[in-house]
């Protein structure tokens, strides 16, 4: 063996530091470059001339079925300036101002501003943006898209209005961390059309996937809030309402049609199946502007994931039919139960009246309850929700209407009547845990 | 013939002898002679039948009485009276809040609720509060006023 100098070894230290060095220099070059984003220099302002009139209606077509006004239209509030807060589990995050101001809105960003916006979540002055904002989606919109949905924000009028400022929970205050979640979640792809299907289906897969972004609350999410691979669809949440599986798990009774989808989607309700509750109402509001072709498309993408049901799927679908068929309240309360029994009683009193006697004249047609959806969910939050704060349009646009139930019964009575349904009208076994749900269910 | 329902109503015990399903407004106006909480739309959608059930403001339309249990009921008979009218009531007058005044007894029970509940709201919690209960004629503004002035006054007397 080689006898080795201390010339030598100093050399070899050398030579490692020097490695080491490269190796920390590469390092943080690659966390400068994924954290870091140049800002994109203001563009000057630009006329209302300079976008053609069929450009901006094509991009509020988009804008309707990607239902931006939900996050991005306060209640009472200006048409896209900004200001309503998303609950997450990281904190709660101000939608923005679209509107092109340039000082708290978006006049000042070029459309290539826009489009890394949309497609990469980093904002026109390099920051990130949180994913409360489904760029993870948008990447796949087209740049055809894009501009049309950039020409409609850009005619908008101008509002100043600055949003308040994010309540995050510590670390994610700090925005740079959503380089990280980009890295593991984000998938870059352009949308990619399935040849096999035709070309309503493919419109409807892009519209979905693309833009309307259901997955954002029908998919489960991971404790990062990233969609779970392989589970889209599956079934999510959103603002403490249950988003059903939109995929062979969905739980409705009977199965949906595409047409039954389409009006559902345009109005907010389907005879055989649900009302809009919650966060879909709004959804159901803007996606009554689109036009009906679009929101044919999207139902039939969206009753393909369903599948086709099974041999047994279809007899109890037979069988909900079968308990529709006849009033609710008539059927006899199961004797010596007392929870049932106080169910039983609270729905003659306070829900048959529309639901059972009297439904089309009393209420336009209340939901026969053995086919409403929520009555089969996986857990029993949309139901309650329902029934505590009704299904009542924002002040100023027209919808189904279900009065409030909260101050009306207590919460005893509210479990009673969850059970006594669950049992009844669905012939499903107790939902666990109801008691728990019901109490927080409560409003604050 | 159905068993007797009792109601905590107003600090006295009231018996009565309605279907359980009939709304509690109903059996309010039309058993009890209390006519102070109005009949307006039936639906739950204008306010003017707003009573207290428990701590909660609720519209008695939508309320059937045999839910209501043993939660204390209070109407706006229960303020006051025309010649002793309670704070809120009174607030009101000082601020001539009615105009034909239909709508004034839900509203009233409507910010009892939230005074009870929370003595010194902002402005914005007021109007947050208020904002389901409707006034065709349009006295919102005094009405909020009215409610404000009950906050001030049950401030100033703590």
């Amino acid at each position: 063996m080689k006898h080795r100098g201390p010339h030598e070894r100093s050399l070899r230290k050398r030579l490692l530091v020097v490695v080491a060095v490269v190796v920390l220099a590469l390092v943080a070059w690659a966390v400068v470059t994924l954290m870091w984003h140049a800002p994109i220099a203001p563009a000057p302002p630009l006329s209302r001339a300079f976008f053609s009139v069929e450009r901006v209606v094509w991009g509020e077509q988009l804008a309707v079925i990607g239902n931006c006004s939900s996050c991005h239209t306060a209640r009472n509030g200006a048409p896209y300036a900004g200001g309503v807060p998303m609950e997450t589990p990281f904190g709660t995050v101000i939608g923005s101002n679209l509107t092109p101001d340039a000082e708290t809105g978006i006049g000042i960003w070029s459309e290539a501003a826009f489009v890394r916006a949309m497609r990469e979540g980093i904002g026109r002055n390099g920051q990130q943006l949180y994913p409360v904002f489904p760029y993870d989606h948008f990447t796949r919109l087209t740049d055809a898209d894009l501009g049309a949905l950039y020409a409609f924000l850009m005619t908008r009028t101008p509002v100043h209005a600055e949003e308040p400022p994010n309540r995050m929970k510590f670390p994610f205050g700090w925005r740079r961390l959503v380089a990280g979640w980009n890295l593991l979640f984000l998938d870059p792809d352009p949308f990619e059309a399935d040849v096999i299907q035709g070309e309503r289906f493919n419109r409807g897969a892009y519209l979905v996937e693309a833009l309307a972004h259901c997955g954002s609350c029908h998919t489960p999410r991971n404790v990062l809030g990233a969609p779970k691979r392989g589970k889209e669809f599956a079934g999510g949440e959103a603002e403490g309402w249950y988003a059903p599986p939109l995929n062979e798990a969905n739980p409705s009774p009977v199965p949906w049609t595409v047409e039954q989808l389409t009006q559902y989607l345009r109005t907010g309700i389907a005879r055989d199946h649900a009302i809009a509750g919650g966060p879909m109402q709004r959804v159901v509001a803007s996606l009554a502007q689109a036009r009906e072709a679009d929101v044919a498309a999207i139902a039939l993408y969206v009753a393909t994931k369903m599948g086709s049901y099974s041999e047994p799927r279809l007899q109890n679908a037979l069988a909900s039919l079968r308990r529709a068929a006849r009033p609710l309240a008539s059927t006899p309360a199961p004797t010596g139960d007392a929870q049932l029994a106080l169910g039983a009683s609270v729905y003659a009193s306070a829900c048959a009246s529309c639901h059972d006697l009297g439904r089309m004249q009393s209420s336009n047609g209340a939901l026969r309850l053995p086919l409403a959806v929520a009555l089969y969910d996986a857990d029993p939050r949309s139901l309650l929700r329902i029934v505590r704060e009704g299904v009542i349009p924002e002040e100023g646009s027209t919808g189904r209407w279900m009065p409030a139930f909260g101050s009306a019964l207590t919460d005893e009575q509210l479990t009673a009547l969850a059970a006594y349904l669950r049992r009844t009208a669905a012939e499903l076994p107790p939902w666990p845990e109801l008691a728990k749900a019901v109490k927080e269910s409560r409003s604050p | 013939m159905t068993a007797p329902i009792t109601l905590q109503l107003n600090g006295r015990s009231r018996q009565v002898n309605s279907d359980p399903a009939t709304p509690l407004l109903y059996v309010l106006r039309d058993e009890l002679a209390l006519n102070g909480a109005k009949f307006g739309c039936g639906l739950g959608q204008c306010g003017a039948c707003t009573v207290m059930i428990g701590t909660e403001a609720a519209f008695s339309c939508l309320v059937p009485v045999g839910v209501v249990g043993e939660r204390p009921v209070k109407t706006v008979e229960g303020l006051g009276s025309k010649h002793e009218p309670g704070p809120m009531q009174r607030a009101f007058i000082d601020e001539q809040a009615a105009q034909c005044g239909y709508c004034i007894a839900g509203m009233i029970m409507r910010a009892q609720a939230l005074l009870e509940r929370n003595p010194s709201p902002t402005d914005a919690e007021i109007r947050r509060h208020m904002a389901v209960n409707l006034c065709r004629c349009g006295t919102h503004m005094r009405i909020l006023r009215a409610v404000r002035r009950a906050a001030d006054g049950l401030r100033s007397r703590t």
